[in-house]
C-alpha cells in the first residue's frame, strides 16, 4: 500500500466525518438537503467518470438516477425486496440502460452524443417517466411510495431517522469518490485518458474501444442510479419531476461549473445544486427598500446558466479546478521563497 | 379517410415549425459553428414577449389585427436584439473555441432564458395562444375543414426556406454568409467581414426561431417548457439535411412532422412522438454521420 493511497484513505475518512456530523441537530428540511446533496453529488460523480475521465458527453444523467430511483422504488413497493437489493436492482438497472445508451456512443462523439443524450432524457422525461404504457415501472401517477428500511442495521426514513440515511450515503459516496480517484491512475483509468485524448491513437495503441466505451458508461450510469435509488427512500416516494430533462442539463452545467474533472469538484456541485436553492427559497424573501421580494428556485436556476457561461469564457477548468491550479502555484512559489532558491529564466 | 387527410394537414403545419426552427439552427451552425441548444428557448422567450403585448398590453379598443401585428413586431424585433446580444456578450469572446465547449455554453443560455420565462410567466399556467389569421377563417378540401392558421404556418415556413435560399444565394452578403460558412479563415483572409456574418447570422436565426415559436402557440400545449424542448424536433430536422442543406432540412422538417402526427390516430400520448425524434436522430447519425458535422468539426 503506497503512502499516496494511504493519505486518500485519510483525506475520505476525515471528509466523511466533518461531512456526517454537519447536518446534526438541523430540522428535517436540512436534513433532506444534506442527503439530497449525496444524491445530486453520485450524478455529478457520474459525469467526472463519463466526460471528465473518458471524454464523453452526456446530457442525460439525471435519467440514469431515475431509473435507478424507479427500480429501487418498484423493488420495494411491489415486491416488498430488502432495500439493499433494491438499490443493487436500481444499479444494475440504471448499468443496463448506461450500456444501451453507449451502443450508439461507440460511432459517435462530441455534439452528436450531446443530441442524442438530449433525445434520450426527453423521451425519459415525457414518455417512459409519464406514459401510461409504463405503470408497471413508474407505479402510475402518484409513484412508488417507500415508508421505512433497514439497512446494515440502522432504521432509515424520510423524516425522523434521516439521519441514518444520509450517513449511509455518504458513506458510500466517500467510498466510491476514492474508487473514482484510484481509477485514475490505474489501466483502465489509463485506458479511459487515452479515449479521451484520442480514440483514434487509444485504438492503435490496443485498447479496446468497445469494451471500454460501453464499460465506462455502463459505469457512469450505475453511479448516477446508486445515487437515485436512494431516492425514494430519502423523499418518501418517486416522481418524474426530479429527473427530467432540465435536471440533466442542470448536472451537465454544474458539473463543468465546478470542474468535471475532479471528483471533490462533484461533491462541492452536490452540496451547492441541493443546498443553495433551498437556502435561498427559504430566507431569500422579506422588503427591500419598502416593496417586498421572494426569491424562488427559478433565480438559482438562471445564475447557474449564467455562471456556465461566465465560467465557460473566464475559468475553462471549473471552479475547483481552477482554484486547484492556483492553490498549487502559490505553493510552490511559497516554497521557493521559504528556501531562498531564486529561478533562473 | 378524411381523418387521414385532416392528420395530414396537422402533420404537414407541425412539420412546418420543425422546418422553420430548423433553418435557424443550421444558419447558425454553418456561419459560426455554434450548435445552438438553446434556439427553442430564444423562440419560447420571443414568443412570450409577442403573447405579453398580445394579451398583456395591448388595448382592448385595438383591431384585432392591429395587435396582432403589435404582437408579432414586438417578438421578433426582440428577438433580433437578443440575438445579436447573445453574439456580442457570449459567442464572440469564444469563437476560436472547441465546437462541444460553445455547443455547453448554449446550454447555459437555454438554462437561463427557460427560467427567467418560468419567473416571469410561471411555468405550469395555460396561456391562450396568439393567432395570426381569425380561427373563424377556415374552408374545407375535400370535406375537411382547414383552419386558416394552418395554411399559414405551411407557406411561412416555404417562403421563409426559399426566401433565405435566394438571400443565400443571389445577394452579396449572402454569398459572404456561405464564405464564412465554408471556410471562416479563407473568408477573412478575402476581406469577408466575419464578424458581422456572425452577428447578422445569429440575428436571423433567432427571428426564425420567434417566428416558428409565434406561430406554433395555438397547436400545442403552450407553456414555457414544450417550447423550450421543441429544440430536439428542430435539431432531429437540421440532422436530416446534414446541418448543411437548406431544402433537405425544410424536407426533413416535413416528413418528421409527418412522422410524429399519423402514430397519434391510435396512440393517444404526449410523450411517444419524441420517441420518433429520437429514432430518426439515430438513425441519421449512426447510419449515415453527416458531413457537415464532420466538416466544421475540423476546420
Amino acid at each position: 500500500m503506497t503512502s499516496r493511497l494511504m493519505v486518500r484513505i485519510a483525506i475520505a475518512l476525515v471528509a466523511f466525518a466533518v461531512l456526517a456530523r454537519i447536518p446534526v441537530g438541523f430540522d428535517v428540511g436540512f436534513q433532506f438537503d444534506a442527503a439530497l446533496a449525496v444524491i445530486w453529488a453520485f450524478g455529478l460523480l457520474s459525469l467526472v467518470l463519463l466526460t471528465g475521465y473518458v471524454g464523453q458527453i452526456s446530457l442525460c444523467q439525471a435519467t440514469f438516477a431515475g431509473v435507478g430511483a424507479y427500480a429501487a422504488g418498484m423493488m420495494v413497493a411491489s415486491f416488498h425486496a430488502d432495500y439493499l437489493v433494491a438499490v443493487a436492482a436500481g444499479v444494475a438497472a440504471a448499468f443496463a440502460l448506461g450500456v444501451i445508451v453507449g451502443l450508439p456512443a461507440l460511432r459517435l462523439h462530441g455534439i452528436t452524443l450531446a443530441i442524442v443524450t438530449l433525445g434520450i432524457a426527453l423521451v425519459f422525461d415525457r414518455y417512459v417517466f409519464q406514459d401510461h404504457a409504463f405503470e408497471w415501472f413508474t407505479g402510475g401517477s402518484g409513484g412508488w411510495r417507500v415508508g421505512e428500511a433497514t439497512m446494515f442495521g440502522l432504521r432509515m426514513d424520510s423524516s425522523k431517522n434521516l439521519m441514518a440515511a444520509y450517513v449511509v450515503l455518504l458513506a458510500l459516496f466517500c467510498l466510491v469518490g476514492l474508487l473514482m480517484v484510484n481509477l485514475h491512475d490505474s489501466g483502465a483509468g489509463r485506458r479511459f485518458r487515452a479515449i479521451r485524448d484520442s480514440e483514434l491513437a487509444a485504438a492503435t495503441m490496443g485498447v479496446n474501444l468497445t469494451r471500454y466505451k460501453l464499460l465506462a458508461f455502463g459505469m457512469s450510469a450505475g453511479i448516477a442510479g446508486l445515487g437515485g435509488s436512494f431516492y425514494p427512500l430519502v423523499a418518501g416516494s418517486v416522481s418524474p419531476q426530479p429527473f427530467w430533462l432540465f435536471t440533466s442539463l442542470q448536472f451537465a452545467a454544474i458539473a463543468v461549473l465546478m470542474g468535471v474533472r475532479y471528483v471533490p469538484a462533484a461533491a462541492l456541485g452536490g452540496i451547492f445544486m441541493a443546498v443553495v436553492p433551498d437556502v435561498l427559497t427559504r430566507f431569500g424573501h422579506g422588503t427591500l427598500f419598502g416593496r417586498p421580494y421572494e426569491i424562488s428556485y427559478d433565480w438559482f436556476s438562471i445564475a447557474v446558466g449564467v455562471l456556465l457561461i461566465i465560467q465557460l469564457i473566464v475559468l475553462p477548468d471549473g471552479v475547483w479546478g481552477d482554484l486547484r491550479t492556483k492553490a498549487l502555484h502559490t505553493w510552490s512559489t511559497a516554497r521557493a521563497l521559504g528556501t531562498r532558491k531564486v529561478k533562473v529564466a | 379517410m378524411a381523418a387521414f387527410a385532416a392528420y395530414t394537414i396537422i402533420g404537414l403545419s407541425l412539420g412546418g415549425i420543425f422546418s422553420l426552427a430548423a433553418l435557424g439552427i443550421v444558419l447558425i451552425y454553418r456561419t459560426t459553428g455554434v450548435l445552438n441548444f438553446a434556439h427553442g428557448a430564444m423562440g419560447m422567450f420571443s414568443t412570450f414577449i409577442a403573447w405579453q403585448v398580445f394579451y398583456g398590453w395591448s388595448h382592448p379598443f385595438w383591431p384585432g389585427w392591429l395587435s396582432t401585428l403589435l404582437a408579432v413586431l414586438a417578438g421578433l424585433v426582440f428577438a433580433a436584439g437578443m440575438g445579436l446580444f447573445l453574439e456580442f456578450a457570449v459567442f464572440r469572446w469564444v469563437r476560436t473555441r472547441e465546437p462541444v465547449v460553445k455547443a455547453v455554453i448554449t446550454i447555459g443560455v437555454l438554462l437561463a432564458l427557460q427560467s427567467a420565462a418560468s419567473l416571469i410567466w410561471k411555468n405550469n399556467q395555460y396561456h391562450l395562444p396568439i393567432y395570426i389569421a381569425p380561427q373563424t377563417w377556415t374552408f374545407s378540401v375535400a370535406d375537411v375543414p382547414i383552419g386558416a392558421n394552418y395554411i399559414v404556418i405551411i407557406v411561412a415556413a416555404l417562403a421563409l426556406a426559399f426566401g433565405l435560399g435566394a438571400f443565400l444565394r443571389y445577394t452579396g452578403f449572402g454569398r459572404s454568409m456561405r464564405a464564412v460558412s465554408d471556410s471562416p479563415m479563407a473568408a477573412s483572409l478575402w476581406g469577408v467581414p466575419v464578424g458581422r456574418v456572425g452577428a447578422v447570422s445569429w440575428m436571423l436565426g433567432s427571428l426564425i426561431a420567434a417566428l416558428a415559436g409565434i406561430l406554433i402557440t395555438p397547436f400545442i400545449n403552450f407553456d414555457t417548457t414544450s417550447l423550450t424542448l421543441l429544440i430536439i424536433d428542430a435539431l432531429a430536422a437540421a440532422l436530416i439535411g446534414g446541418l448543411v442543406s437548406l431544402p433537405l432540412t425544410v424536407l426533413g422538417g416535413f416528413l418528421l412532422g409527418l412522422l410524429e402526427t399519423y402514430p397519434t390516430i391510435w396512440i393517444q400520448s404526449l410523450g411517444f412522438p419524441r420517441l420518433i425524434a429520437l429514432l430518426v436522430i439515430l438513425a441519421v447519425l449512426v447510419v449515415r454521420n453527416p458531413r457537415g458535422l464532420t466538416a466544421v468539426a475540423t476546420k
